[in-house]
């Protein structure tokens, strides 16, 4: 197990280190520049920028320059916004996405494996029709029609809830984006557990613990979740990852500070450093989730061993 | 299923309750305590230090902070005095002295003299600032020079420098070397045409007659910024808010990137007692929606340019905090003239005449633009009226030209490219409709992204048509005009005429005012003329304030002079309304 986890540790750094290159790679064939302005500059100007910045130096000199900056753990600065370095904005912005992600990562799992193991549990009932109904409705509303639409409830009529912004955790400003963020995913996971369960539910240990008159509640806790909660396991280690790094549609309904509106504008303004300090993290972030899927897999699945 | 039903029916419901009970507002209108203004000041500010930033919305944030020798009128957007109290000019607008308060200083307590107005230009054209407003100040002796590297040659036995004209000439440092018998000179920050005559007075000096350099002068770019903190804390850190030293109305309190900019009254301005708000709160925000959410709760107060949602707009108009105005921004066709067929005038004029910008106007709800200079806002520049909406005309030319059989008009070689947006394309498919219904001719449509169409643009790598716009820098029509006075840069079209040049030069000669604005308008009238550009539509200002925000007016440029923004508790005194400007 130890052995496994190192092995994987270590194969995350060049892998990190690839995608950086990649990323690279990729942001220079895009057209346009980060100084490309609706208005034309003078070459004169051109040239100043390109100096401050160190684009004046031949390709592979800037490319040994980055690499040995990230090795060292600096991403750089911002080449959009003067005097704020790619590390300062990841440490500003992580703690709200972060905030948010989590919590919905937590509503989601908490509310999704109830909901579908209620399901599961009384297949074919009213309480199960129902859970699998808001549940599809949960997957095919997009999250940029549900926030609005919770925003002119809660927010415009009811006046429950700050329409956007963000005040902090723990205020009501958290409510109604970390809802909107999980919504989808808690209707994944609830179908997901319902499926998981119904199979598990008919498996031949199961009936073996019926027939040894263990009662319900026990079965269905003790040895039925344990392998109908599988997929969800598999489908949580991303969606983590996901949630915790990319809550930009969120974000942007909210108005909330977190990464993912760098994420889009990082990219739109050709923001190189801040391209790239995004892009590790995240590859770095759902690196180390699966890894955490995997040895989660191991505790919860016996049948599994590293 | 319930719990759906039910919430479409309080939807239902709210939305017959709000009308219903119609205030003519957008949301609630009730004040905040005390004197404190929330605004939605638009994109995350690239940075605060006035040198640096070309976006409007930076302006505004720049604004409340940081002072110039004139400042904005609320209403107008012409020069107010500021840090300089007055000023006078030479007989042909090439030397301006400037007078400045006494009791001017900085959030610190240090006076702001003469030489820090010298200091700041000469920081701002420094070439390490790389600062891409520079070219704003280029009407200053040698600023060009100096922002771009030049050098001076001097004769090295006669130790006499290469003169242009009463000037000296400015070479490249290449250029330089080939000349024999001259070394070069660096051009130095001392030789600017700035100059400090005392504590209280400064001189420019121009390269040529600019009547317009006082109306420049409010811009970010000429602010005054604080030297001893930039020395101290460098370039790139002297704008953070334990570090940063204001000049302007108000100083950094707290800045949180992407969640607000607060600033808060800055005690030794020196129209301190004047200021009316303590506070101002920006809140950096992109999402329309969002916005209009915040301001309809009540948890903003005003927003900024263009915010109201474009399918918004047929309900906000009637809005009584609805600020709709002419506004100093222009959207316009560029035409690649260079190229085949385009670069037939007739075919030109062809594609311009079928296009019915009347009813493109009330498509978009702004004013059609049937000149290049915004109308309604240069007090006494004529209007011109000659741009008509005439099909048989349209045709007639285009025969002319030889393409009486449309099939042989070479579609393949002509697109309309604009850069992704709703409005772009909306606007790009109601023309393409026009030439379609009028010419017989349909022009491919071809959307890219923002940066691509930039650069694409800039370097005439587009075929036939392609998407502009212009935000003038300064209130005069000169600064539309200048955009064709050299061949590149923002030009984009491969027209350009010397012709054209000599007229403007002439026009900023001239002393008389009116006699120097048609002047002005005969050059563009030669602009017309070639039709490198369609003209469309003049935009409209478009945005929120609640009436209980006074000294805010949808002047053309919607810059704010925030020291004049006041909160009024007094609802007989709020504005019902656009305010009376």
């Amino acid at each position: 197990m130890l052995k496994f986890v190192i092995r994987r540790l270590l194969s995350t750094f060049p892998m990190v280190l690839l995608v950086v290159t990649l990323t690279w790679g990729l942001i220079r064939l895009a057209p346009g520049n980060f100084y490309t302005g609706e208005r034309v500059i003078a070459p004169a100007i051109e040239k100043n920028l390109r100096a401050k910045y160190g684009f004046d130096k031949p390709w592979y000199v800037q490319y040994a320059k980055l690499m040995s900056n990230i090795v060292r753990g600096d991403f750089g600065t911002s080449l959009k916004y003067e005097g704020q370095s790619v590390n300062e904005i990841l440490r500003r912005t992580l703690p709200v996405s972060m905030t948010i992600g989590l919590l919905a990562y937590i509503l989601a799992l908490s509310i999704g494996i109830a909901a579908g193991t209620l399901a599961a549990v009384r297949q074919n009932s009213r309480v199960d029709y129902a859970s699998m109904t808001l549940a599809m409705l949960g997957i095919s509303l997009p999250n940029f029609v549900l926030g609005p639409l919770l925003v002119l409830l809660f927010s415009l009529v009811m006046y429950w809830f700050p329409p956007a912004r963000w005040d902090g955790f723990p205020s009501r400003s958290v409510v109604l984006p970390v809802i909107t963020l999980s919504a989808i995913y808690t209707a994944y996971v609830a179908r997901l557990t319902r499926s998981g369960m119904l199979e598990v539910l008919r498996a031949d240990y199961i009936r073996t613990a019926r027939a040894k008159g263990l009662d319900e509640k026990t079965i269905v806790r003790r040895h039925a979740m344990r392998g109908g909660l599988l997929p969800v396991i598999s489908f949580s280690g991303p969606a983590l990852a996901f949630l915790v790094t990319g809550t930009v549609v969120v974000e942007r309904i909210f108005a909330l500070p977190g990464m993912g509106n760098y994420f889009i504008n990082a990219n739109l303004n050709r923001d190189e450093p801040l391209i790239i300090g995004i892009v590790a993290f995240t590859s770095i972030a759902i690196l180390l989730f699966n890894l955490l899927v995997d040895i989660a897999y191991a505790f919860v699945d016996p049948r599994i061993r590293y | 299923m319930r719990p759906i039903i039910l919430v479409f029916c309080v939807l239902a419901l709210t939305s017959c309750a709000a009308s219903s009970a119609d205030s003519g507002f957008f949301g609630t209108t009730d004040p905040p305590a005390g004197q404190v203004l929330r605004y939605i000041s638009g994109s995350e500010p690239e940075s605060i230090d006035p040198a640096i930033p070309s976006g409007q919305p930076e302006a505004r944030v720049i604004m409340s902070m940081f002072e110039g020798l004139t400042e904005y009128d609320p209403r107008t957007m012409g020069p107010i005095p500021a840090i300089a109290e007055s000023w006078e000019n030479n007989a042909d607008f090439t030397e301006f002295t400037f007078h400045l308060r006494k009791n001017a200083r900085f959030s610190n307590g240090d006076p702001i003299t003469a030489s820090d107005v010298v200091y700041s230009l000469r920081r701002g054209l420094n070439p390490e600032t790389a600062a891409r407003n520079a070219y704003l100040a280029y009407y200053i002796l040698y600023a060009q020079g100096y922002n771009e590297a030049g050098v001076f040659a001097r004769d090295t036995s006669t130790g006499e420098f290469v003169m242009d004209g009463k000037f000296r000439k400015v070479f490249s440092e290449k250029e330089a070397r080939a000349l024999k018998g001259k070394e070069p000179v660096p051009i130095k920050a001392e030789d600017i045409g700035v100059a400090a005559i005392d504590d209280t007075t400064v001189k420019l000096s121009l390269v040529q007659s600019a009547p317009f350099m006082v109306a420049l002068l409010p811009h970010q770019f000429f602010r005054v910024v604080p030297r001893k903190a930039i020395e101290k804390y460098g370039n790139d850190h002297w704008t953070r808010a334990e570090n940063i030293v204001t000049s302007g109305a108000f100083m950094v309190k707290e800045r949180v990137p992407y969640d607000k900019l607060v600033v808060v009254r800055n005690p030794m301005y020196w129209d301190a007692a004047n200021v009316k708000l303590d506070e101002i709160r920006f809140y950096p925000l992109e999402e329309e929606t969002t916005m209009m959410n915040l301001y309809k709760a009540g948890a903003v107060d005003a927003t900024y340019n263009h915010t109201v949602p474009n399918a918004w707009l047929d309900f906000m108009m009637d809005k009584k905090d609805y600020m709709g105005a002419r506004e100093m921004v222009n959207e316009y066709y560029q035409i690649n003239t260079l190229k085949r067929p385009m670069n037939d005038p007739r075919v030109r004029k062809a594609f311009n005449l079928a296009i019915d910008k009347e009813s493109l106007a009330k498509y978009q709800h702004v004013k059609p633009l049937t000149a290049f200079v915004p109308q309604g806002i240069f007090p006494g520049y004529p209007a011109h009226s000659e741009d008509l909406f005439d099909v048989a005309r349209a045709n007639d030319l285009l025969e002319e030209a030889g393409y009486k059989d449309r099939s042989k008009f070479p579609v393949n070689e002509v697109e309309l490219t604009y850069n992704t947006s709703e409005r772009n394309r909306q606007i790009a498919e109601f023309v393409q409709a026009q030439w379609k219904q009028n010419l017989g001719i349909t022009i491919p449509l071809k959307n890219m992204e923002f940066k691509t169409f930039l650069t694409t643009r800039a370097s005439l790598d587009y075929k036939g048509f392609a998407r502009s716009g212009w935000i003038g820098d300064f209130v005069d029509p000169v600064s539309y005009l200048n955009i064709f006075y050299t061949p590149r840069g923002d030009n984009g079209t491969g027209w350009w005429d010397s012709r054209f040049v000599a007229v403007i030069d002439e026009a900023n000669r001239t002393l008389d005012h009116q006699a120097r604005l048609n002047k002005l308008f005969e050059a563009e009238k030669m602009l017309l003329e070639s039709q490198a550009v369609i003209p469309l539509i003049q935009q409209s200002t478009n945005w929120l304030k609640k009436p209980y925000v006074k000294g805010m007016y949808p002047n053309s440029g919607t810059m704010h002079a925030w020291k004049f923004v006041y909160i009024e508790h007094d609802p007989s005194k709020w504005d019902y309304g656009v305010p009376e400007m």
